[in-house]
């Protein structure tokens, strides 16, 4: 799966929040990361980041909070088409993927495989669609 | 409180089905503590010595439930509350709401409003960091206490807890919420890799677990409590409490015990348990028994006897003058 910023919102679409970190920067590295990818430090209230995931939207709006280095908290939503139902096995599996880009951009001593094993310790590496063939 | 709080219904142990509640069959209590509402059951005889039990992350009251029937049958007074953020107490959502010094300050809360005296503190994993807190606070009021899989201190810090695989990365920003709030992994399957006998625990212990963290919201401490311990300086929340813990407990010198599991993996034996012993040269033990993290869920009926013939000699179950 393929993770790409992107900067164009989708129109016919509604937010549904599916993610919110509070604490960003608990591991200053990931914040940092959010910032230089999203452009945050020119212009930190513009509008929400936008990653497009094999043509499926999120949305990560950045939040600040008093006293704490910007961004303090990352709020993740999917943007699904009209009033559709999320498929929610498949926002899993884009979260994922989100995931090993993030990590990926944050770089050592995180890493992608790090991340695949513990999914796979604790059994929640989402599954791949089954194969209609 | 408004009469439409007084309409409120929590849910109490019964609500947790009959097999559950089979195994903690216990009479549900509930105390405001800063505002919050904190579960609790005590057991016993009112004015007996009580013995105070503390989980930590991220288990509740049930995790002591064969700990239990020794100490009321040698007939102490057992209060066991589930922390705020976890059990069938409130949990709260506000990520402020989870420093160390308001679980802490909790506790103390919850020894006033019962207004107790001469305890016993039995103190596992962040019980510890938060029971001992409270202790400090409370000196006065503390007779004895034990510890087991637990620390109050900045260093050693443990290996198990710097290490990117998986504990940083289970916690991490972004993949925290998402593997521990989320998913749910713990305390479902990180439990179940933490005890020995993990049939057992799958069969008693993992659903009541699970059951009382139904939704993401409600495993906001799951994740919340790793990112509290002071492991460097760049992520450090709650080092200073630490400092000032450590030098609380190293002055303290009432009757301690020991315990431990000989198969922890999370705080090393040789380790935590030692420096409990340079902290406390008094203190006997260590007790080991059967058991990994959640020691309990292996051996709690051993580790209650070991409490008991402990309590007996240094702070018996005698009725208690406040």
């Amino acid at each position: 799966m393929k993770v790409t910023p992107v900067s164009h919102r989708p129109g016919d679409t509604r937010r549904v929040p599916v993610l919110t970190e509070p604490e960003v920067g608990h591991y200053p590295e990931f914040a940092t990361f959010l910032r230089v990818t999203f452009g945050l430090d020119s212009n930190p209230l513009e509008a929400p980041g936008l990653l497009e995931v094999d043509g499926r939207v999120y949305e990560l709006v950045f939040i600040g909070r008093s006293g704490q280095t910007f961004p303090a908290a990352v709020e993740i939503s999917a943007l699904v088409p009209g009033l559709e139902p999320m498929d929610t096995d498949q926002t899993d599996r884009d979260l994922w993927a989100i995931m090993e880009w993030l990590i990926d951009g944050v770089g050592e001593p995180w890493s992608v495989e790090a991340l695949q094993t513990t999914g796979r310790i604790y059994k929640i590496l989402p599954e791949a669609p089954p194969d209609d063939h | 409180m408004t009469p439409y709080q007084e309409l409120t219904v929590y849910r109490s142990i019964p609500d947790l089905g009959p097999e559950i509640a089979e195994r903690y069959p216990y009479e549900s209590k509930f105390a405001n503590v800063n505002g919050w509402r904190m579960h609790y059951i005590d057991e016993g005889p009112r004015h007996a010595r009580p013995v105070l039990l503390l989980h930590g992350n991220p288990s509740w009251g049930y995790l002591w439930r064969d700990t239990l029937p020794p100490l009321l049958a040698a007939g102490y007074r057992v209060i066991v509350p589930d922390q705020i953020g976890f059990g069938l107490s409130e949990h709260p959502h506000t990520p402020s709401a989870h420093s160390l010094d308001n679980h802490a300050a909790n506790l103390v809360a919850l020894i006033d409003h019962l207004d107790l005296h001469n305890i016993f503190f039995v103190c596992h994993d962040w019980g510890g960091p938060t029971g001992l807190s409270a202790l400090i606070t409370r000196q006065a009021r503390a007779a004895a206490v034990a510890v087991m899989s637990t620390w109050a201190w900045r260093e050693p810090s443990s290996e198990f807890h710097r290490s990117i695989l998986p504990w940083k990365t289970l916690h991490a920003p972004i993949v925290g919420p998402f593997i521990m709030g989320r998913q749910g992994a713990f305390p479902g399957r990180g439990m179940y890799l933490s005890v020995v006998n993990r049939e057992r625990c799958l069969a008693d212990g993992v659903s009541a677990y699970v059951s009382v963290q139904p939704d993401v919201g409600d495993r906001r401490l799951t994740w919340g409590w790793p990112r509290s311990i002071p492991i460097d300086q760049a992520t450090d929340v709650a080092g200073e409490r630490f400092d000032w813990l450590e030098a609380g407990v190293r002055a303290l010198r009432i009757p301690s015990t020991v315990i431990w599991g000989r198969e922890e993996v999370v705080f090393a034996a040789d380790v935590f348990a030692e420096r409990w012993h340079e902290i406390w040269p008094h203190a006997e033990g260590t007790h080991m028994v059967t058991g990994n993290h959640f020691l309990q869920e292996d051996s709690g009926a051993e580790i209650g006897e070991i409490l008991v013939e402990f309590g007996q000699r240094e702070a018996p179950p005698v009725e208690i003058q406040a």
